[in-house]
């Protein structure tokens, strides 16, 4: 059922944009959706997040802004999970 | 450049995600274990679902009797950005038979779109973001399977600490946008901000979600009309 759920809403979106393609300049605002969602998921985890979970999202931005490096930036963003929480998140 | 050789290529740059997905994958199997699904249970639903969020969202609800209509609807919702990453990729896989493009779809991941826009107009899209997938579904499976069978190794480990690792794997993601856009990034400022705007007003999730694609997809379209005339 899950496995069936999932594939469905892969299929779905593409379906969806095979049917709005022939709109002209569509491209662009189809490609521009995933980077939204993106963006709903991130920003109020960032604004709910703790001390040390915004200083890992902000290791994170800079290394991938100076490297592109994604093991380097979740490596470093991981440690100051798993390293800083204790120590710079109250309670 | 071929399909084959588009799907290799896929398989070759897949080399960062691979590592966090493995990470994700140990997590997801000491996680399974720790809610008493069946190792076999675990390593199908990894094969045949394939996606992270989808799988913890379930085993948040995994207790018997199965609430099917519970996990059926919040694998639904945590996986509806799926419908966003198959719209993107609407016009980068022509040139291939609806029966394949259909087939192929059951690999499609949010790491392999995003790179696959960074990816000269030569690479084929359905070839480079299917071996994309392989590789994904192979560090998925591996990894899930060793977390499973390490599961009583991390009997004692608190793994609130790394419940952010998600969001924190979607920023490389975000920034791999940022950077590697030829468009304005004004829509993805819009969602974020409307994100922000809705989650402080006590909104659901899925309307979050909802509202703040909807802004930028407006935005995006007000964008593309301006620049267009």
């Amino acid at each position: 059922m899950m496995a069936g759920i999932v594939y469905l809403t892969r299929v779905t979106g593409y379906f969806i944009g095979l049917q709005l393609r022939h709109i002209r300049g569509i491209q662009p605002v189809l490609e521009a959706l995933p980077g939204c969602a993106f963006m709903a998921i991130l920003a109020p985890a960032v604004r709910q997040g703790s001390i040390s979970e915004i200083l890992a999202m902000a290791c994170v931005v800079l290394i991938m802004w100076r490297t592109n490096n994604v093991v380097i930036a979740t490596g470093v963003g991981m440690t100051v999970l798993l390293f800083g929480g204790p120590f710079l998140d109250p309670g | 450049m071929t399909t084959w050789h588009s799907a290799l290529l896929g398989i070759r740059t897949s080399g960062d995600y691979f590592i966090s997905t493995f990470l994700f994958g140990v997590m997801f199997g000491i996680a399974a274990a720790a809610s008493g699904i069946q190792n076999w249970h675990a390593l199908l639903m990894s094969a045949s679902v394939f996606t992270a969020s989808g799988q913890f969202a379930a085993l948040e609800f995994w207790t018997a009797p199965l609430p099917l209509g519970t996990i059926a609807l919040s694998v639904a919702l945590v996986s509806s950005r799926n419908l966003l990453l198959g719209m993107a990729m609407t016009h980068h896989f022509d040139g291939h038979s609806l029966p394949r493009r259909i087939a192929w779809l059951f690999l499609l991941n949010d790491p392999g779109v995003v790179n696959s826009f960074r990816m000269d107009e030569d690479v084929d899209r359905l070839g480079y973001v299917t071996g994309y997938g392989v590789s994904m579904m192979t560090s998925w499976l591996c990894s899930t399977f060793l977390g499973l069978n390490a599961a009583h190794l991390f009997a004692n480990l608190d793994l609130g600490a790394v419940d952010f690792a998600g969001p924190l794997v979607m920023a490389t993601m975000m920034m791999l946008f940022f950077k590697g856009s030829k468009s304005r990034p004004t829509p993805w400022i819009v969602s974020g901000i409307v994100a922000l705007i809705l989650f402080e007003l006590d909104s659901a999730d899925y309307l979050i979600l909802l509202g703040s694609v909807l802004a930028g997809m407006i935005v995006a379209i007000v964008q593309v009309r301006r620049d267009y005339g």
